[in-house]
């Protein structure tokens, strides 16, 4: 049989494959989980993915970015699937989800770097749950005999201390925003943000009556609208990931700056173009600099200056 | 020993005229006799002379004793065409001391006995108009001299495929430097990719690996893989060769072929060497018999992470810097041998090539069974990953097929019987096969036997075009539709996998190929041989030879025999110290040269320079004498020698001397249409013998002034006969030319009141004789029906304006 490609677009899902004799390649995008940020778009190193804004319908909120991905250019790496904050691709290389670029360490993987102490928690509580923007959160607790327990009310403070809480987090989906970390009253969930940077709104210039970017935010709570139907951002809880920056309509208006990637160590070009691209080579150098890496930090200068030569 | 001719006082003509019988070949139909009489009659003819053969010895031999014991200082044969025997006459003339361009041929034969056998008197009649005009021409005529030039003894091989390789290394082992281009990234060509060989069923790579090897060791072979031919300059001996190589971001030199780099690399995309069945890495070789084993990187699909680089370590060989790269090389004479593709049927839909997973292609077979291939030798159908056990091969796939390759492509039934023999041999009695047929075409040396082979292990042979292909959607075997055309009945078979054994055709590039080297190609676009039975392995282009498929489709042991013909053709120019060329070149009249320039860019080969205020200069060696700088010259300061202005006037005169209105004036370029013509005659095409032709090298050479001057005489039809465009001119575009310059003519002249119909431009290649006779008999009816009152009187209103437009000169 011939080589096989093919595409395949629908209202939840984007499929891309290719088929061939004895092997074969395949990128799912859940589009329910796909945020329409910018991530995976500058992550990808063939430039092989796009955002698209979705026209807007004037009396319904605004749609979230809708993202494409060219099958012409696309070579099943799995990069888009490492970096995505929210896990919505997932590729498959031959039935099999161990990424090459991951095994062959020629890409980094995102440290979603939560703690959870269930000793701490208040065995009524369950605030993370419903804190949790994107619904990643369950809490299962089991009494002394090992029966599951829904309500606490009913027993006896001595069987609500035996009670034991697990909490499961969905770490593969989850953008580690910290909603849950400030929500949560007893300090028992820690959470260090895989992506660190500003977020920052200049009501001044947005245009009058728009709040496209808060339509879109995934991450219910960090953009919302004050009494005068202004935009109040609150950056302890952006996961940088830029979606509002893919619909809002004055560019000025609005700022998305990522600075600092936290991730496993890696030598990679193809991570070193990435870096620059999420954040930006002032802080890709940074990095560098940090691990002491020369040559690259040499690269990226280098080819900064010439860039900012030529816009000279 | 050269004719004795004093410039100060002309010698008197002394023209002798030799009329061929050719057999019957000429005398069943023209009245020779006649002819011989007619030719007495002409003024300056002293001698003529019957011969039964003229081309035969004893033929020759009374011309040569004429010319001595007569004192010849000119020659007419009128015989058979010129393509086919003046350089045979031209060594005769010689032989007997005359300047062996003071001779011209009438085609009598091709031009008149085999085309008007329904009309011997017209025939005859045409064959007197035809020594008339030779004599005509012939009186004008020059000794020129044979120029030479100095000859590269090095060769360029284009495409490493069986072909090429047996050509490098043939010309390597006589000495002489070879240089090999290929445009992949490995030597080998398709047969490193087979499986076995038919009809002895031996490993392919097994037998040409050692010879890829050897390519590359040889001392005299310099290897350019993964590099493009760009551009070609020159002629035969002396060629300037532009070859890109292009980055492969690995450094040969340094490159130990060890694979580390591909071990690391996490990135796999399609391999189009294993007709895209398995995958390679970003940075890899195609097979691991690669010659020269050297990685690429595949810039399309690598990332540049760089983990290559790290693992290649201290070797060094990665560098993503890496730019094209352009060499010049010189070389004497050049082999082409570029093989062919092979046909994916996807706009065949009812055979579902592309949708259905278990159709594949005879190529794609190749890959399954092969031990080295992707699936290590196990046949397994796509959809399932099992193994079939009923499979159905299908034949002439496109080939023989007038909707897509109307020719046999040659192997697919050896391969195809090689499959099924392999197949049977392997699996036994767990795989029923089928072969669907036209006809198994297996005329080669054990090839029958081969056939019996596959019969006596019990493969089921149908003879039908199969209509159409059906899937099972959920199991995905396959219902073939057939009729079984021996019983007279339509049959269906089930299989779980069917092999289309597709044809085999021209290889991408080669119009690219064709348009560097100024080749020609034929009606399926295959390269075009100098002549199919006699010069089959050379081009038009003078020191260009063809080895392989890329000139008509052949299996290995004929590429192989071609691939030493080839050597052997070419040694015979780069053997030698100096090469011969013809000197029909244009020179230019420095006193009647204007400066204007206006040639320069008419040359098709840029032979022509012009400097400021210096008259216009001809590069000798590099003229091909197309004669195009003659017919643009506003100043008519440029002669081609052997086609003068003079001499072809003279022709057109002899021609439209008496009833001019009943005759066709055709100018027909050496290449294509006279060839084209002279197929008709070959043929025995039927047709008016009313046309008078001129053999000019090229289209282009056709200057206004011939048209004006055939009308003013009052010829009845004027026609020009060209290659067709684009590409097909032998002089790269003198069609062009003489299209711009006739465009701009026809205009004029309808505008002058002459009936559009009665100057006409033709494109005639050199295999349409049909078509040549078929303009004929069209302009010659279009004349009738206009009339000759008509004409006359259309002549009448012209010939002032003509005379007034010509006198301008
Ligand atoms: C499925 C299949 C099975 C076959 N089985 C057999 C068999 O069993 N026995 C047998 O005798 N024959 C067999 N043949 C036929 C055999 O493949 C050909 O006879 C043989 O390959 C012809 O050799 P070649 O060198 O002329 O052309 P190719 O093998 O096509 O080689 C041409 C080379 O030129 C290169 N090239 C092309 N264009 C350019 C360019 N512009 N510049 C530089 N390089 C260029 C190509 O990359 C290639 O390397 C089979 C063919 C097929 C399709
Ligand atoms: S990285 Fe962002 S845009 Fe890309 S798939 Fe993930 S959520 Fe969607
Ligand atoms: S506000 Fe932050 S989390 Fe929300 S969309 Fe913008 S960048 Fe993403
Ligand atoms: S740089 Fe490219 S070729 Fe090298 S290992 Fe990475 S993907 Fe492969």
């Amino acid at each position: 049989m011939p080589f096989k490609k093919t595409k395949s677009d629908a209202a939840d899902a984007l499929v891309l494959e290719w088929v061939l004799q004895v092997k074969n390649y395949k990128l799912n995008l859940d589009r329910n989980r796909c945020a329409g940020c910018q991530i995976c778009t500058l992550a990808c190193p063939r430039q092989a993915i796009t955002t698209q804004k979705q026209p807007k319908q004037s009396d319904e909120p605004t749609k979230k970015a809708k993202v494409d991905i060219d099958l012409e250019k696309c070579n099943f790496c799995g990069i888009c699937d490492v970096t995505c904050p929210y896990g919505a691709v997932k590729v498959i290389q031959n039935g099999s989800h161990d990424l090459a670029v991951l095994t062959k360490e020629s890409y980094p993987q995102l440290i979603r770097d939560i703690t959870v102490d269930t000793r701490r928690c208040d065995k009524e509580c369950d605030e993370c749950v419903t804190a949790c923007p994107l619904s990643l959160i369950t809490i299962s607790k089991v009494g002394y005999d090992g029966q599951p327990v829904n309500d606490l009310s009913g027993l006896s403070p001595l069987a609500k201390r035996r009670v034991q809480v697990t909490l499961d987090i969905q770490k593969q989906y989850c953008p580690t925003c910290r909603a849950c970390e400030f929500k949560c009253s007893s300090g028992a969930i820690k959470v260090k943000k895989c992506f660190e940077g500003k977020l920052a709104v200049d009501t001044e210039k947005c245009p009058p009556g728009c709040h496209e970017c808060v339509d879109v935010c995934p991450i219910t709570g960090t953009l919302t609208l004050d009494s005068k139907a202004k935009v109040v951002t609150a950056e302890q809880t952006c996961t940088f990931c830029g979606a509002c920056k893919n619909v809002c309509p004055k560019p000025e208006a609005l700022t998305v700056h990522r600075t600092k990637i936290f991730h496993t160590p890696v030598h990679s070009g193809a991570w070193n173009k990435t870096l620059e691209r999420l954040t930006s080579p002032s802080d890709a150098v940074k990095e560098f600099k940090a691990q002491a890496a020369k040559t690259r930090r040499e690269l990226v200068l280098h080819r900064f200056e010439v860039e900012e030569m030529k816009k000279k | 020993m050269s004719s004795p001719q004093d410039p100060a006082k002309p010698e008197a003509l002394r023209v002798g005229v030799f009329v061929c019988h050719c057999g019957l070949n000429i005398a069943g139909t023209v009245d020779v006799h006649a002819v011989a009489e007619f030719a007495k009659t002409i003024p300056d003819v002293v001698y003529v002379k019957e011969n039964r053969y003229t081309c035969a010895d004893p033929g020759q031999e009374e011309i040569r004793k004429a010319i001595r014991q007569q004192k010849l200082n000119r020659v007419v044969i009128a015989a058979c065409s010129p393509r086919m025997h003046e350089p045979t006459f031209r060594r005769t003339v010689a032989e007997a001391g005359l300047n062996s361009f003071l001779y011209e041929m009438a085609n009598i034969r091709e031009f008149a006995s085999w085309c008007h056998q329904s009309d011997p008197a017209a025939a005859t009649e045409r064959a007197k108009d035809s020594v008339k005009m030779a004599v005509a021409k012939v009186r004008l005529m020059q000794p020129l001299q044979t120029i030479e030039v100095p000859v590269t003894n090095k060769a360029v091989i284009i495409g490493g495929g069986i072909a090429g390789i047996n050509a490098a290394l043939d010309l390597a082992e006589q000495g002489f430097k070879v240089y090999m281009v290929e445009s992949t990234q490995s030597i080998g060509g398709h047969m490193a990719a087979l499986d076995k060989t038919f009809p002895t069923l031996d490993c392919s790579i097994c037998i040409e690996g050692p010879k890829m090897v050897d390519c590359a060791r040889h001392p005299n072979i310099t290897i350019f893989a993964n590099s493009d031919l760009v551009k070609c300059e020159g002629y035969i001996g002396n060629f300037k060769v532009k070859i890109r190589k292009n980055p492969r971001f690995v450094i040969p030199e340094k490159c130990t072929g060890c694979g580390e780099c591909k071990d690391a690399c996490p990135i796999e995309y399609p391999n189009e060497w294993d007709n895209n069945l398995g995958t390679r890495k970003a940075i890899s070789v195609p097979f691991d018999q690669t010659v020269p084993l050297v990685y690429s990187i595949n810039r399309d699909y690598c990332i540049e992470c760089f983990k290559c680089t790290e693992a290649c370590g201290e070797r060094d060989a990665i560098d993503f810097d890496q730019k094209p790269q352009e060499v010049d090389i010189e070389v004497g004479a050049i082999v082409v041998s570029t093989g062919f593709d092979v046909y994916e049927p996807y706009d065949m839909p009812l055979l579902g090539y592309g949708k259905y997973p278990n159709v594949i292609t005879g190529m794609e077979f190749e890959r399954l069974i092969l031990a080295a291939g992707p699936t290590g030798g196990k046949v397994i159908r796509q959809s399932d990953g099992k193994k079939p056990h009923r499979i159905a091969f299908i034949l002439c796939v496109g080939s023989r097929d007038k909707q897509h390759y109307p020719y046999c492509s040659n192997f697919c039934c050896m391969y195809t019987l090689k499959h099924v023999v392999q197949l049977k041999e392997k699996y036994k009695e767990d795989v029923e096969v089928y072969v669907f047929y036209m006809d198994i075409r297996s005329p080669g040396k054990g090839y029958e036997e081969f056939y019996d082979r596959a019969r006596e292990r019990g493969v089921n042979f149908i003879r039908g075009r199969v209509s159409r292909i059906d899937e099972d959607p959920v199991t995905h075997n396959l219902m073939v539709h057939s009729e079984d055309s021996l019983l007279g009945q339509p049959i269906e078979v089930e299989a779980d996998m069917v092999v289309l054994a597709t044809a085999s055709i021209p290889k991408k590039g080669s119009d690219e190929v064709a348009r560097i080297l100024n080749l020609s190609r034929d009606a399926n676009g295959f390269f075009m041989e100098a002549h199919p039975k006699l010069k089959p392995m050379d081009a038009p282009t003078d020191g260009v030879f063809f080895a392989g498929a890329c000139a008509g489709l052949k299996d290995i042991p004929y590429s192989v025999s071609q691939g030493s013909g080839a050597a052997s053709r070419a040694a015979t120019v780069i053997s030698k110290p100096k090469w011969k060329i013809e000197p029909i070149i244009s020179i230019v009249d420095e006193e009647k040269c204007k400066k204007c320039g206006a040639c320069v860019d008419k040359c098709p080969y840029g032979a022509i320079r012009q400097d400021a205020d210096q008259p216009a200069k001809i590069i000798t060696a590099s003229c091909h004498g197309c004669g195009t700088c003659v017919a643009e010259c506003p100043s008519h300061a440029i002669t081609q020698m052997h086609f003068t202005d003079a001499q072809v006037l003279a022709q057109i005169h002899a021609a439209l001397e008496t009833n001019p209105e009943d005759k066709i004036l055709a100018i027909l370029c050496n290449w294509c249409s006279y060839a084209g013509a002279d197929l008709a005659g070959i043929s025995r095409c039927d047709y008016p013998a009313s046309v008078r032709a001129i053999r000019v090298m090229c289209s282009g050479r056709v200057a206004r002034e011939f048209v004006l001057e055939a009308l003013r005489l009052g010829a009845g039809a004027v026609l020009i006969g060209a290659c067709h465009l684009p590409y097909d001119c032998h002089y790269i575009s003198g069609n062009y030319k003489m299209k711009d310059r006739t465009d701009a003519l026809k205009a004029m002249l309808t505008k002058l009141g002459m009936s559009p119909e009665r100057f006409r431009v033709e494109y005639v290649s050199a295999a349409e004789g049909i078509h040549y006779a078929e303009v004929i008999r069209e302009i010659d009816s279009q004349r009738k029906a206009l009339g000759k009152e008509k004409i006359q009187a259309e002549n009448a209103k012209l010939k002032p304006i003509l005379e007034n437009m010509l006198k301008r000169k």
